[in-house]
């Protein structure tokens, strides 16, 4: 018998903007897929690869880092190095045999309550699709 | 540590309690390490509640408290108020949000309470590593250093300057005013501007509270908001340097004009009567408008925007003193025939329209123009332009007065290095945000006002100075401590590789590399708390407080379970 | 006759950006402020754009931090609702009584749910929309409006009226709603008084060759920014009346100039933001602009025109603008920069209305015992001294309540208000 497969995904969510949005899509009553744990930080720039690295390989179908839209960073210019370390990432994943696909980075603001539920619903399908993270048979070992 | 977690869940009256399973999340996290307590409520951030928590950490000698209810955003602020009313350290809290993105995004049942499980675990895990954070408070001192003593920095100057707070006034020249004091009138109340000026200079000079430095520069500023030390280097007294300390800096530089000799189609310096507004300001001021023979013109054209597609910008002030400028001639030499060649008229603001309607009438012409040379022609100076029909023209004037725009002196990126803020294409210095703090900088304790920041008007400009005045008054008050932001990031001296990636990364100039140890450090005092040098870091030793590797791995750790 | 104590508490009529910038700076040194704002909720005109000039930065992610802060300090109090309506006395003692209207809803038990909103039988024209949504009696602005607590419109609630409803209290699980609370007059003493009331927008009916109000499709400035919000009644979908996506847009500058007589400062580089909303919803959109005189002072203006008109973005000097229905779009007719007459089809019409003075303005300022221009606004006393100082010591005009002007102006005035207040006592 084939268990269904529900994903687990990790959100790193940045305090201002996607958390925010996060929140709004919430208070507006969008329905957000539940497999996504939402993990607040002040900024994305906050979002150590090797964070992103541990969850993946810890078993984590998939994980999304959202933040602010480039030029309204908090911080001034967290969001850019954010995406800097995101793309250097994704080559990463891939070495290690995951699929690149399985990372997200997106720019949600605080008003876009409807973005965030459609970004984390799509990707939610997304993971789906691709099935469990081939690390957790290995990790479980 | 004796670690006694008390856990609380609120009920939201039916928004958490009709969809999540309370009880169910209550069973599976008593029995986690260190949980003394856990229960719920039904409104945890009523004063009823308020007053439950606090009851209930004295009950139970609670030594660390997570709520879960709604969006930290919400009430975060509440309950760490509550956890210090009630003798717990506020950062030994966790809030959880299980309403707004648990309970409110879905409606089954089941899948809200296994993720109101995952997330209540998550925080007290991380909890098991949350450490008490206290409040610094820091010495500062209130005076302040004002860089440039024309209108801007006068302003300040004096609305600043009490025996409580000195004010130190470095102005480059011999003597203070700025451009200001080369007006006659300012628009558009054409008010006479060398009384106005004169009497504030005058302030200034008599007020025992403000240092003036003439013929003087700043050679060096070290330090951070509430602790700036400064050099000075008196270039008239012999290069004579004087030190002291202050808590702010305003950088209020202004600007200087566009050379026009870097546009050869307007012939300035190689061809007589062609002249700059400051040369125009400057030789009204004497009360006689005269060609270089001598004689008073009879026709005078005005060129608007000169040097504005080199730079890029409009400098917002050309058009209106342009507009001053029809009124001086007229004024000094009534039948002078004027000519405005200018490509968009840019007279906002409520009185400017009617100025500049009031500035039209007899012998007073406006041209769109493009493409403007001037050339000699006898004694008179020849004007080739391309008219907004697209035809070629040329117009015949005595006197060309060439409208330049404003630009920020070259030698200024010096005192940027030292303030550590930047400068844009256009060399103005960059304000922390566009709208919301046009006269801060990423440094924080440094301030930009007037021309200095963008192109602006007097008004403008004082209006900024003023602006400046109240961001300081509010924030470095004689005898009080700063308090800076406590989850602030700290770099460990033992892990620091000295590889200096963090330094780069820092949008506010926190971090500094100490030369004898080889290693960075963080300062508190001005540290944001984003956490970019953390994720930067390839040793592990820079750590954000209440956000650091350890606490995220246990919310991480329990999200993929 | 016994002197009253003077007191350093502030007053601020008004909750938009320059006043909330002006209390939290206030309460950083300690002063108490007490904030009148006339409607239910903060962030003024700033909150309903989605974007702002000149980095389209998100307009409520840029004012929710500091909204969060103002609503929370300690040191602030705000009376939404709440209106001037006398005063008396003089700098560092002046005694001023408000009107604060009910709400019906409590603040400290609301914990915005939006759970009255459904049951509620009486709906209407959202004005916050700008009419292009519906509200109930009961309700919020819009989504994430703050403080996230409703209001009841007594002028449409049926219980008001005489009828027996109270679906919204029923629906309340926190026994937030009163019908009991009653208007409330409150007594205020301050030091110094910060005006910043904010702007109008021109009535464009009173320019018939526009159409607006009588052709479809042709909206105002702050009509389109709630179509373009993501929070708005459409979500941020741009569409005509009949629900398609515009193939074509013209934007109108400088509507009701010649009416006023001055030019507002911001339309210029709003209408150039709203190519980029266009432009980001609707790609392959042909934009026309018609304006008279490029009005894009400031170091960043130019750029940022630069990068908009090498979107393609048509830009027409005209005058004489008229606009006709024909068939599913607007025709424009109007003479060129040669002064040759022309025309042009369009789907779509946005106005850039001129920035006025509120409606009562004129009220408020017999109430401060303050002049204002020829034009409506706060008078400052002398205006090349200072701006923002008026013919009364101790009271201050700032923002768009003394002229028109951008958000960054605004806020300066109001930064440079509370350094007026803090240096002087």
């Amino acid at each position: 018998m084939t268990e269904k497969f529900e994903p687990r995904i990790v959100g790193f969510l940045c305090n201002w903007c996607s958390y925010a949005g996060a929140d709004l899509a919430g208070s507006s009553k969008l329905k957000v897929p539940s497999s996504l744990i939402p993990i607040r930080v002040m900024c994305s720039s906050r979002v150590d690869p090797v964070l992103v690295l541990t969850a993946l390989l810890q078993g984590a179908d998939g994980v999304l880092v959202a933040g602010c839209h480039p030029g309204d960073c908090h911080y001034d210019e967290g969001n850019y190095y954010a995406r800097r370390r995101f793309a250097v990432l994704k080559k990463v994943i891939e070495s290690l045999g995951l699929e690149s696909g399985r990372l997200r980075l997106s720019w949600v603001s605080a008003s876009e309550g409807q973005r965030f539920a459609d970004v984390v619903t799509e990707f939610n399908e997304k993971i789906k699709k691709m099935g469990p993270n081939p690390m957790k048979k290995k990790s479980s070992l | 540590m004796d670690r006694k977690i008390g856990v609380y869940i609120c009920e939201c009256g039916p928004n958490i309690s009709e969809k999540i399973d309370i009880d169910k999340v209550i069973e599976a996290v008593s029995s986690l390490k260190d949980v003394v307590i856990v229960e719920k409520y039904k409104l945890l951030c009523s004063e009823d509640g308020k007053n439950f928590l606090k009851e209930q950490i004295k009950k139970h000698n609670i030594t660390h408290l997570v709520v879960a209810a709604c969006s930290p955003r919400e009430h975060q602020q509440t309950f760490m108020n509550v956890c210090e009313n009630a003798g717990i350290n506020p950062y030994l809290f966790q809030l959880v949000n299980i309403r707004e993105q648990c309970a409110w995004i879905t409606e089954d049942k089941e899948e809200a309470t296994k993720k109101a499980i995952k997330l209540t675990k998550a925080a007290i895990k991380r909890i098991y590593y949350h450490t008490p954070l206290e409040k610094k408070q820091i010495d500062s001192n209130p005076d302040v250093l004002v860089i440039g003593g024309g209108i801007a920095g006068i302003e300040a100057s004096l609305q600043l300057a009490k025996p409580d707070r000195k004010v130190y006034l470095v102005e480059k020249t011999s003597s203070l005013g700025g451009l200001v004091k080369n007006f006659e009138k300012t628009y558009p109340d054409m008010i006479p501007s060398a009384p106005f000026i004169q009497q504030k200079i005058e302030k200034v000079h008599k007020n025992p509270n403000i240092t003036i430095f003439t013929d003087s520069e700043v050679t060096g500023i070290l330090g951070f908001f509430g602790n700036f030390e400064v050099k000075v280097n008196q270039l008239a007294a012999e290069n004579k340097t004087t030190d002291f300390d202050v808590g702010a800096v305003i950088l209020a530089t202004g600007s200087t004009l566009f050379d026009p000799r870097k546009s050869p189609q307007y012939n300035y310096g190689t061809v007589d009567n062609v002249i700059t507004a400051l040369d125009f300001e400057q030789m009204n001021l004497t009360g006689k408008i005269v060609l270089k023979n001598g004689k008073p013109p009879k026709s005078a054209a005005i060129i608007h925007c000169v040097g504005r597609d080199k730079k890029g910008y409009c400098s917002e002030i050309c058009c209106m003193y342009s507009l001053k400028f029809i009124r001086y001639l007229k004024e000094k030499i009534p039948g002078i025939l004027v000519t405005n060649f200018y490509s968009d008229l840019c007279i906002p603001g409520k009185s400017h329209q009617k100025f500049y309607e009031q500035t039209l009438g007899k012998n007073v012409e406006f041209k769109r123009a493009e493409n403007i040379e001037i050339h000699k022609k006898g004694e008179q100076l020849d004007i080739k332009y391309r008219d907004e029909n697209g035809n070629t023209n040329k117009s015949l004037v005595d006197m060309v007065i060439l409208s330049p725009a404003l630009e920020v002196p070259s030698d200024s990126s010096t005192l940027g290095e030292f303030l550590g803020i930047s400068q844009d294409d256009g060399n103005f210095f960059i304000e922390e945000h566009e709208k919301l703090s046009p006269v801060s900088t990423s440094t924080e304790g440094v301030y930009l006002a007037g021309c200095t920041q963008g192109p602006k008007s007097i008004p403008d400009t004082i209006t900024q100075a003023e602006a400046v005045t109240g961001k300081i008054l509010s924030s470095l008050i004689p005898g009080k401590k700063i308090e800076p932001e406590v989850k602030v990031s700290y770099i460990s001296e033992s892990f620091c590789i000295g590889c200096k990636t963090c330094l780069d990364v820092c949008s506010y100039g926190c971090i500094t590399f100490n030369e004898v140890k080889k290693i960075s450090v963080v300062n508190e005092v001005i540290c944001r708390g984003c956490g970019n040098c953390v994720a930067a870091c390839p040793s592990g030793a820079a750590t954000l407080k209440h956000f650091t590797f350890r606490q995220l791995y246990q919310e991480l750790s329990e999200a993929v379970q | 006759m016994k002197d009253k104590d003077n007191t350093t508490d502030v007053l601020v009529i008004g909750a938009g950006i320059a006043g909330i910038q002006a209390s939290l700076m206030l309460s950083k040194s300690g002063r108490q402020i007490h904030v009148v704002e006339k409607t239910s909720y903060t962030g003024g005109s700033t909150i309903k754009f989605e974007e702002v000039f000149s980095n389209m930065e998100c307009s409520t992610c840029m004012l929710a931090p500091i909204q969060q802060e103002f609503l929370q300090d300690k040191n602030i109090h705000l009376h939404t609702l709440a209106e001037v309506e006398e005063i008396k006395g003089t700098l560092g003692n002046f005694s001023v009584e408000i009107n604060k209207k009910a709400r019906y809803v409590d603040m400290v038990n609301c914990i915005g749910c939006n759970a009255c909103f459904e049951p509620c039988p009486v709906s209407t024209k959202n004005e916050f929309e700008e009419g292009l949504s519906k509200r109930k009696a009961i309700y919020v602005p819009c989504a994430g409006a703050l403080p996230n607590v409703p209001m009841i419109d007594t002028s449409l609630c049926l219980r008001f009226k005489g009828k027996n409803c109270q679906a919204c209290q029923e629906a309340c699980m926190f026994e937030a709603i009163d019908f009991n609370q009653k208007d409330q007059k409150i007594k205020l003493d301050v030091g110094s008084i910060i005006v910043a009331t904010g702007f109008n927008i021109f009535d464009s009916t009173k320019t018939p060759q526009y159409g607006y109000g009588k052709i479809d499709d042709v909206y105002t400035a702050f009509e389109f920014e709630r179509l373009y919000a993501s929070n708005g009644p459409t979500e941020g979908k741009i569409q005509l009346k009949n629900g398609k996506s515009p193939k074509s847009a013209a934007i109108i500058h400088c509507v009701g100039r010649d009416t006023i007589g001055y030019c507002s400062s911001v339309c210029c580089l709003y209408s150039l933001k709203f190519n980029h909303y266009l432009k980001s919803k609707i790609p392959e959109i042909k934009i026309f602009e018609f304006y008279t005189d490029l009005c894009i002072p400031g170091k960043l203006h130019q750029k940022f025109y630069e990068k908009m008109r090498d979107a393609g973005t048509k830009l027409i000097r005209s005058s004489d603008i008229n606009m006709t229905k024909q068939g599913q779009g607007i025709t424009i007719s109007y003479s060129d920069e040669s002064k040759k007459k022309s025309s042009l089809l369009v789907e779509m019409v946005l106005l850039a209305p001129a920035l006025v003075p509120k409606e009562d303005a004129s009220t408020l300022a017999k109430t401060l015992g303050i002049p204002v221009d020829d034009y409506g606004f706060y008078k400052e006393e002398n205006q090349d001294i200072s701006t923002i100082m008026t013919s009364k010591p101790g009271i201050f005009i700032v923002g768009c309540s003394q002229g028109p002007k951008d958000i960054q102006h605004s806020v300066s005035q109001a930064s440079a208000a509370v350094g007026k207040i803090l240096s002087s006592s």
